[in-house]
């Protein structure tokens, strides 16, 4: 049975994504700060702050000293829309730091891992606000375009060795969280990435696990769900 | 913690196993004065980060302690320790002490 990792596993895409290889034969260990709901005797959870670089670093080898680590998506992340020159910044700070300190760290606690198999999948999620250069999201845009590009660098350093790096983004996901954005904003975006219905949990669940599957898969490679 | 050759004997094992899956038969006959970086390396700089997060695993193995060899302490010495096999071998002597 493969293993993966997910980070951001108490809630939303990476609950979802945790409950789909649970259901596809994997064990899914998950990293999340606070409580985690999920229970199934394949999913271990693990109290684990991505921007502490030691306690990525102890879970990662708590985690390897029982088997392998096959996958590992860097799904923990923050977001925060504000006018760039009326976001504070300490904003800023937490979502380079959750964002792209926190996937930093787990790439590389977890690449140290997979250099050693000499095989191993890394997926980053990002954001279609990227490419978009979206008003109102400076900080956040800032965050995740380091994603990619840390994506991008690190799928040349791990290609040696089996390891493939990829990232894929999505607009805004159908949940609790998107429900509070105005309407106006969200169509917004839905409309300019040619997905006017929106994105919902399932499809953005599909588009991963499709990605992780994949054969085929670039490493490199930065994908979207929908026309951007 | 692991005796200076106890760290030199982990460090070409793990080179000569790097030699068998490169196909660099040289590094199977590696000594103390092996150099691991720069001109005339065994190495290549992926070759290197390869070494030393194989010898990471084994030093877990052979000691139980999660370590880290490149870390700020070992990039801002003067004499690197990855620069030859037996400075690397007295440096895993070194992070396995503490």
């Amino acid at each position: 049975m493969p293993t993966a990792l997910i980070t951001g596993s108490s809630q939303g895409l990476g609950l979802a994504l945790a409950e789909r290889l649970l259901v596809d034969g994997w064990i899914v260990h998950g990293f999340a700060r606070g409580a985690q709901t999920l229970a199934h005797e394949r999913f271990t959870a693990h109290a684990v702050d991505v921007t502490d670089e030691a306690a990525v670093r102890a879970a990662v080898a708590t985690i390897a000293e029982s088997g392998r680590i096959d996958l590992l998506v860097n799904n923990a992340g923050a977001a925060s829309m504000n006018a760039l020159l009326l976001t504070p910044g300490e904003t800023a700070d937490r979502l380079m730091r959750v964002n792209y300190l926190g996937t930093f760290h787990c790439l590389q606690a977890v690449g140290k891992v997979m250099v050693r198999q000499r095989a191993g999948r890394i997926v980053n999620v990002t954001t279609v606000a990227v490419p978009l250069s979206l008003e109102g999201e400076a900080a956040y845009v800032a965050s995740k375009a380091a994603v990619e590009a840390l994506t991008k660098v690190a799928a040349k350093e791990l290609a040696s060795s089996g390891v493939i790096v990829s990232a894929v983004g999505f607009g805004p996901i159908d949940t609790a969280l998107t429900r509070g954005v105005p309407k106006a904003a969200l169509a917004k975006i839905n409309d300019a990435i040619g997905r006017p219905q929106g994105t919902t949990m399932n499809q953005a669940v599909d588009f991963i696990f499709a990605r992780i599957v994949a054969p085929d898969l670039k490493s490199g490679s930065v994908e979207y769900y929908g026309a951007v | 913690m692991l005796t200076r050759e106890q760290s030199l004997a982990l460090v070409l094992r793990r080179l000569a196993a790097l030699g068998r899956e490169l196909g660099k038969p040289t590094l199977e006959k590696a000594d103390e004065q092996t150099r691991l970086f720069g001109e005339a390396a065994a190495l290549d700089s992926i070759g290197l980060v390869t070494l030393i997060a194989d010898l990471e695993e084994d030093i877990r193995v052979a000691t139980g302690k999660t370590v880290t060899l490149a870390d700020e302490k070992a990039m801002s010495r003067l004499t690197s320790p990855f620069r030859r096999v037996d400075l690397l071998a007295e440096y895993v002597v070194e992070v396995t002490r503490n």
